[in-house]
């Protein structure tokens, strides 16, 4: 491991200042850029990264969502009930990253990457609301008001069984590549159970958090959590999730669609020539 | 401003406890990761530095768990068992991790 120096501080500071910024926009939570970064450019081994990655995660979610609780737009309940198989996949899958090569799962993953971004680019017109401020949204459904159109948006959740599913997944890829696991989750609730977008994405960067402490309370007990160099990645990550959450509110659901498509393929990309070596 | 309508079931009350968690673990963590840091960096301070650098990551970690265990006292004096369930679950798999820190550190 490096020693830690003003310099390798204020580079992972920066990396996760844009990675924070860029994951609250999109709410993947930062650990795409991140650990490609670290583990790709600075060199670090992959466990070392993807812990480092998970305690940024940890931090986006509870910057994010305590800015945004009070406004409806996390459905807690929803986020509450999908913890349950997000924090059992992250479980195994911080157990599973002590033992198992991870070269077969991360071709997997830009495999699923891939087919997700196809879907999010095919859906970019479909709303997935209800604009009847009357209608009930159900038990698990929710009601925000969105500033853009001024409108107060009602949806209900369809397909449960494959919100719990894709949340397993979600959470256990999370712990074994140190991302957040929005990139799994947000696309399928979108897409298949309904959730619009924003809510989607709050309601993702609200459950992060439990997620990836799942995971990293075991990197860190195997000592794999260097804490200046996750403290300095934190840091800049909350500065960076600051300021893409202000701008966040500002920009369209369709272009955060596309953007989110594009990062998509990026990572798939990455996976591939990660896993195929 | 009137208060808007709250999506069925979720209480205004959750929100705002459940913020005050996030918030306050945020601002702990955050104090103590960027004291550690300068301390360690701009001072040199070794013993202090490395003390408030893994406090820090100690309440980033355990600001989550908080929330949890605050949600399902929420829920419970809601009387929603339902939901207090799930959250109690979701508790007892952060313990199962924790558990399983402990072994991989060679403590149990």
């Amino acid at each position: 491991m490096p020693a830690v120096s003003v310099t390798l501080a204020l580079i992972i500071f920066t990396a996760g200042t844009i990675a924070g910024s860029l994951g609250a926009l999109l709410g993947l939570g930062g650990g795409v850029f991140l650990v490609p970064f670290l583990n790709l450019v600075m060199g670090f081994p992959f466990t070392v990264a993807a812990a480092i990655s998970l305690t940024t995660v940890i931090a986006t979610s509870s910057t994010v969502s305590a800015g945004r609780a009070g406004k409806q737009l996390i459905n807690m309940r929803l986020g509450m009930l999908l913890e349950v198989a997000t924090a059992a996949g992250s479980f195994l899958g911080g157990v599973t990253a002590q033992f198992v090569s991870q070269s077969v799962l991360q071709r997997l993953f830009g495999l699923v990457a891939a087919i997700v971004a196809l879907i999010m680019l095919s859906r970019l017109r479909r709303r997935n609301v209800i604009l009847d401020p009357n209608a009930d949204p159900g038990l698990l459904g929710g009601r925000y008001h969105e500033e853009e159109s001024g409108c107060t948006v009602t949806y209900h959740v369809k397909r449960l069984p494959l919100a719990v599913v894709a949340s397993f997944l979600a959470g256990n890829v999370s712990s074994l590549l140190g991302i957040g696991g929005g990139i799994i989750k947000v696309p399928v609730l979108n897409a298949w159970c309904g959730i619009p977008l924003r809510a989607a994405a709050a309601t993702s960067a609200f459950m992060i958090g439990v997620t990836a402490t799942a995971g990293a309370i075991i990197y860190y007990g195997r000592g794999q959590l260097v804490p200046a160099l996750a403290g300095a990645a934190c840091l800049g990550v909350q500065l960076g999730s600051w300021g893409g959450m202000k701008f966040g509110a500002a920009a369209s659901s369709k272009w955060l669609k596309i953007l989110m498509a594009g990062v998509l393929f990026i990572v798939s990309a990455m996976m591939f020539m990660r896993g195929g070596r | 401003m009137t208060p808007k309508q709250p999506p069925a079931g979720t209480s205004f009350k959750m929100e705002r406890v459940v913020g005050i968690v996030l918030r306050s673990g945020v601002i702990a963590s955050t104090a103590c990761l960027a004291a550690g840091l300068v301390l360690a960096l701009v001072v040199g301070d070794g013993a202090v530095a490395a003390f408030l650098l893994n406090t820090g990551i100690l309440v980033l970690l355990a600001t989550p768990v908080a929330r949890v265990i605050v949600s399902t006292m929420e829920y419970v004096n809601e009387r929603d068992w339902r939901f207090a369930a799930l959250t109690g679950i979701v508790l007892l798999e952060l313990i199962a991790s924790a558990v399983a820190a402990l072994v991989f550190n060679r403590k149990l």
